[in-house]
């Protein structure tokens, strides 16, 4: 059974939850790459590494102990605390 | 994705890339939890495709790929 | 809505009266009466054949039912006349049988029919009543946790709140008799319009009673007034936050605090007053620390700062002192720091106590800045006590405070070369402006102390001045 709530704000925003805004550069940005450990994602984010790495781009790998679960805690901690971007793959 | 979310959340932006039979499940999955994350999603299947393949994939999803973590220009 | 026609009956099994009417509309049944019996809670418990389940009480609602039993006389769908409760010569009427109910006594009155229930009339309301809410409705995903969702919106203070459910938000509205949809003005720095609906969503959100609703209110439209200059005060780097001081009947008709811990936490209205209305600022307005509020420090009033004053003394109030009659009931809403406490427990005339509190207030905001901050002093009732013994008013005490905290001119220079300080003119400046002490009593009975509450550096017609609004119901 969804909850229903009453908007307490001047409604200037949408609805719903909004991703936040992307970086206009990546410039001097680190980006994080996070691996689901699901079978030849960690081939799809080397080359991603490379081509990043490539243009410069500073990059650090992480890994999930499993694509069945959400990340555990002290790993998100960790990327919050080291990246400035994520990308997360590769589900299948 | 819901590690997507979490970081979010934590002002790290970002997305998450999926083969295109995952594209049901997000969006049921971002209703769901009140928040759809950008994504990208590549050719399956994946599991049996050799490195060189992957490498493939990877080349052709790049730009994709910097428009999860980059703004428009 | 169309009715069958006839008599209908609206019953309930748990009913003493229901009950002991059931064989009197078995015998308008029989006696050949079309009736048909809405029964609200058990559909087995009617012993007519004509029943309907209205367990939903959806027709309890529509035909706005209070009572169980109520007898309705209807002819062409429509309903002509009803009467409440079980009374012999009504129901004979309403039926147009004589000698109905034979046995039972004359009159008995009937039950609160469930459809009036707290709780369920607004759920009633919300389903069937066709509401509209000045405001967005937001659907939670399936898996989403209500007070999860409210902090990762952003609409939280940093303490969990009570999420706005429409359910939640009519019951506040009751709480005043004001449109739903005024618009009360604009907020800063967004400048959205906040209406009495946004209000209590917010004021939901505080965990108000719907009783606070026109205190807080009222704090929403002093807040408001150009006067107050909110904007500035929420962007400013300096401490300050609103302070909400409550005069009138309705600190005790919803029980605020004037007495022990006035200013800390416990007391429901005084937390949740507060809060409303600095949730108000966030949500509506859109001003956020570290964003469009700029304040190096804040304050733990920021939370939320709102006091009753105690009225029972010598003294004036200060809504008095702000032209409101002491049986009205009113909001004055000032900037405030933090409370700094002034210790005096040896003196017993008014004279040293005066110096004590004003070496105090000499330092504030800088020990050697004038005309700097206005200040709110809560005189506690054992200094209070010292002022009433010597026939001291308030405007007394405030004068002489005033006299008090002049700085002689030497002292001004901050930070400066010792050299030129020692050299500038020995005149006394005054600390405060005309009318910049405001004294309200308040506190607990032991303790010999008192509170200043400087306000916002930046006051008068560039910052912000006091404003007092009347609560209106």
């Amino acid at each position: 059974m969804t909850t229903t709530l009453l908007d307490p704000t001047g409604e200037l925003d949408p609805v719903h939850r909004q991703p936040l805004a992307k970086p206009g550069s990546l410039d001097g940005l680190t980006v994080g790459l996070l691996d689901i450990s699901k079978a030849r994602g960690d081939v799809f984010l080397d080359r991603l590494e490379t081509l990043l790495d490539d243009r410069g781009i500073t990059v650090k790998r992480y890994k999930k102990p499993t694509f069945t679960r959400p990340a555990p805690l002290t790993l998100i901690q960790q990327m919050a605390s080291e990246v400035d971007v994520v990308v997360e793959g590769l589900a299948d | 994705m819901q590690d997507i979310r979490e970081l979010d959340g934590r002002g790290i932006p970002g997305g998450y890339i999926a083969s295109d039979v995952f594209k049901t499940a997000a969006l049921t999955q971002g209703e769901a939890a009140g928040f759809h994350p950008d994504s990208l999603f590549v050719p399956h299947p994946i599991q049996d495709r050799t490195d060189e393949e992957m490498a493939a994939l990877a080349e052709a999803a790049f730009e994709n790929v910097l428009a999860l973590i980059r703004a428009a220009p | 809505m169309q009715l069958p026609e006839g008599l209908v009956a609206v019953v309930k099994q748990d009913c003493p009266t229901c009950v002991l009417v059931d064989p009197v509309l078995r015998e308008i049944e029989t006696r050949g009466v079309p009736l048909t019996v809405y029964v609200q809670d058990d559909p087995a418990f009617p012993s007519v054949s004509r029943i309907v389940d209205d367990r939903e009480l959806e027709h309890s609602y529509r035909l706005d039912i209070e009572t169980v039993p109520t007898l309705i006389q209807v002819a062409d769908g429509r309903e002509t006349r009803r009467v409440v409760g079980w009374e012999r010569a009504e129901w004979e009427a309403l039926s147009g049988l004589p000698a109905l109910g034979a046995g039972l006594p004359g009159y008995r009155p009937g039950c609160g029919s469930k459809s009036v229930e707290p709780g369920i009339a607004e759920r009633l309301t919300l389903r069937y009543g066709g509401v509209k809410f000045a405001a967005r409705e937001v659907v939670l995903g399936a898996l989403e946790d209500d007070i999860e969702y409210c902090f990762e919106r952003g609409w939280s203070d940093g303490l969990p709140v009570v999420p706005p459910t429409p359910e939640r938000v009519l019951r506040m509205l009751a709480g005043t008799r004001r449109a739903a949809d005024e618009v009360l003005g604009a907020v800063p720095p967004q400048h959205a319009p906040v209406t009495v609906t946004k209000v209590a969503i917010n004021a939901v959100m505080a965990g108000c009673k719907p009783e606070y609703l026109p205190v807080v209110i009222a704090a929403v439209e002093a807040a408001l007034d150009p006067a107050f200059c909110l904007h500035g005060l929420l962007a400013t780097t300096w401490f300050s936050g609103p302070m909400a001081v409550v005069n009138g009947p309705v600190r005790e008709a919803i029980g605020m605090n004037w007495r022990g811990n006035v200013l800390g936490q416990g007391n429901r209205a005084n937390a949740t007053i507060g809060r409303a209305l600095q949730l108000v600022v966030r949500n509506v307005g859109g001003g956020r620390p570290q964003e469009a509020d700029q304040a190096a420090f804040g304050t733990p009033g920021k939370l939320g700062f709102c006091f009753a004053e105690d009225e029972a003394t010598p003294w004036r109030t200060l809504g008095e002192d702000r032209g409101v009659a002491r049986e009205r009931s009113a909001v004055t809403l000032f900037s405030a720091d933090g409370p700094i406490g002034v210790a005096d427990q040896k003196s017993r005339a008014p004279e040293p106590l005066i110096e004590s509190i004003a070496g105090t207030l000499r330092a504030i905001d800088h020990y050697k800045m004038v005309n700097a901050a206005d200040v709110v002093i809560v005189v506690g009732p054992e200094h209070g006590r010292v002022f009433d013994q010597a026939g001291w008013s308030k405007a007394e005490t405030a004068a002489a405070l005033h006299v008090a905290t002049h700085i002689e001119g030497r002292d001004l220079a901050m930070g400066t070369d010792p050299a030129a300080v020692a050299s500038a003119a020995a005149d006394l400046r005054p600390k405060f402006r005309e009318g910049g002490i405001h004294l309200v009593r308040a506190g607990g009975d032991a303790g010999m102390f008192s509170a200043i509450i400087p306000g916002w550096l930046v006051k008068g017609t560039l910052g912000t001045d006091p404003v007092t609004r009347e609560v209106t119901p």
